[in-house]
């Protein structure tokens, strides 16, 4: 019968590409990085840089000119100056004295090889903090 | 003739709203985690204040407390890992080193790593720590 009227209702149209599987990557990429991260806050301290290494006149010169201040620290990590054990107010003093007498003052630290790393980069921050510029940290060797 | 009401049809919850939080978490996650290799044992920095911003990229040499060793979460004998990072700054000169060591590890451990590196031509070698505060 080709005058036959056919109403009925349109199918809907599916959609081209489903989201569902798109979810599912997201979700395993989410448990995925939640799962391996770490969220340790990490800084660093520079222990060796292209600058440590100046040119051999100037460097000698700017050295044989500036005060120089050991500072040794003990297998039980505190800092001693000249025989005497320092606390943590007495470095701090210790170092504005010499400070005041020349800015340029060089900080030696000769850690003894027993002692934890915390306590030598303890002595650090209070040596950066108390505005010492110029630091090094040196160690002894047996001879072979 | 009875014509009963065609019950409503319940609209779905929108996926939308889902699809948009899970997203936002993915980045989040994505920005803030770090991807390093880590150690196959505990290495907790020392914590130090006066720290600059960790510079991207480079080796990791890790030392435990009791002085072990690892290579980018690879753990390793000394005399091996020296000669990765020896081969590795044949390749890179500028290669940076990353010292990651627990904070309880004696200096005998560590000062002489920075030694070696230096004498194996390395110009960047940083100490990792932590700053002070309640995540450590």
């Amino acid at each position: 019968m080709s005058g036959a009227i056919q109403l009925g209702r349109r199918m809907a149209t599916r959609p081209l590409i489903s989201l569902v599987p798109m979810i599912d990557v997201m979700l395993i990429l989410l448990v995925f990085f939640m799962v391996t991260s770490t969220y340790l806050n990490l800084d660093m301290i520079p222990a060796l840089s292209q600058s440590d290494r100046p040119a051999p006149a100037q460097g000698t010169a700017d050295q044989a000119s500036a005060s120089v201040l050991l500072i040794r620290i003990g297998a039980d990590g505190a800092p001693h100056h000249q025989g005497k054990s320092l606390g943590q107010d007495d470095l701090t003093g210790l170092l504005a004295a010499r400070l005041a007498r020349d800015p340029a003052t060089q900080v030696i630290i000769l850690p003894t090889g027993s002692a934890r790393i915390q306590s030598l980069v303890a002595v650090m921050d209070t040596v950066t903090t108390a505005g010492v510029t110029n630091m090094r940290v040196v160690r002894l060797e047996a001879r072979p | 003739m009875k014509i009963t009401r065609p019950a409503p049809r319940r609209h779905p919850e929108t996926i939308i709203a889902l699809i948009d939080v899970v997203f936002f978490l993915l980045v989040f996650f994505m920005l803030i985690g770090r991807m390093d290799a880590t150690a196959p044992f505990d290495v907790l920095p020392p914590v130090s204040g006066t720290g600059a911003d960790m510079p991207a990229g480079g080796l990791t040499m890790s030392v435990s407390a009791q002085g072990a060793l690892a290579l980018d979460g690879l753990e390793l004998t000394e005399g091996a890992a020296i000669e990765q990072v020896q081969s590795a700054l044949s390749a890179d000169p500028d290669l940076l080193i990353r010292i990651n060591a627990h904070r309880d590890a004696p200096l005998r451990d560590v000062l002489p790593l920075i030694a070696r590196f230096e004498a194996l031509g390395a110009r960047d070698v940083v100490l990792v720590v932590t700053p002070p505060g309640p995540i450590r």
